[in-house]
């Protein structure tokens, strides 16, 4: 039978599977969590939601690292021997993260990162068709710019230590940035609360927080 | 901020990035791929206003 990974919690937490319908695969420090998974190496929407609800429930009763979707193993003895390898780099993760949880938080472009329409008649010269370049680079280093504005912003305000942060500028032309933050659940209001006041002055973007997930940004692998 | 989420489509993306690209692998196991990220994208809305009605219940989601 083969098994799709969920998550990792420490050892002394493994009995949480049987609470959320998982098979638990203990190592030295640390067991996995895997459902059985049907063999076909394709997913639909339907199996991503479950991951995303599974992990959640996992991690509303103990700390945990969630699995990146799609790691599927032949058999139980498959996920002990990788995970024996990780066990102790894993046991760290879950004693450097604790019971933090991810709020993401995303600032989205108030037009939605229009840009200036294509003209239907195409550039007469090489010259128009240069100029027409140029004048779409300098409106995304002004985005570029606009968007460090606003990370600034956002880290003064929000008062989180620097290790517990991540953000990308631009990843996408609606967004003018990704934040993810790693608070406790004590921290969530007042976070909240900052972001909605410092949301407040900024008049180009709009301020979308979701949470608190399971630490996804900050279990990293390497 | 749920609402103007919605609108925006910008959250869907930001927690499918998360499911695909980040948290912890194990090496050695068969990466399953998904089809259809557009469709999932859409799907994932139910999920976000389940979480989102949970944690204004005062329940941590």
């Amino acid at each position: 039978m083969t098994f799709l990974l969920r998550a990792i919690v420490a050892a002394a937490d493994a009995a949480v599977a049987a609470d959320v319908g998982l098979r638990a695969v203990s190592g030295k420090s640390v067991a996995a969590l895997a459902s059985p998974w049907n063999g076909t190496t394709a997913a639909s929407e339907a199996e991503l939601v479950d991951h995303h609800r599974t992990i959640q429930a996992v991690f509303e009763r103990v700390p945990c690292l969630p699995a990146r979707f799609g790691g599927v193993f032949a058999d139980e003895g498959a996920i002990r021997a990788r995970l024996a390898e990780r066990d102790g780099d894993f046991a760290s993760q879950l004693a450097r993260l604790g019971h933090r949880c991810e709020l993401a938080i995303t600032c989205a472009w108030r037009d939605k990162g229009a840009t200036p329409p294509v003209p239907v008649v195409p550039a007469s010269t090489g010259r128009a068709y240069l100029e027409r370049g140029l004048e779409r680079s300098r409106g995304e280093r002004t985005r570029e710019r606009r968007a460090e504005e606003i990370v600034a912003r956002l880290l003064g305000e929000l008062a989180v230590e620097p290790a517990f942060l991540r953000h990308r500028t631009c990843p996408r032309p609606a967004v003018a940035v990704s934040m993810s933050a790693l608070v406790t659940r004590d921290e969530i209001d007042e976070i909240t609360s900052r972001l909605e006041r410092v949301g407040a002055q900024l008049p180009d973007v709009t301020i979308v927080v979701q949470g608190p997930w399971a630490p996804y940004t900050f279990a990293v692998s390497e | 901020m749920t609402r103007e989420a919605a609108a925006l489509d910008v959250p869907l993306v930001e927690l499918v990035d998360r499911l695909l690209n980040r948290g912890v692998v194990l090496t050695g196991e068969l990466t399953i791929s998904v089809a259809g990220v557009d469709l999932i994208y859409l799907g994932l809305s139910v999920v976000l206003s389940s979480v989102d009605t949970i944690r204004r219940a005062g329940a941590e989601v």
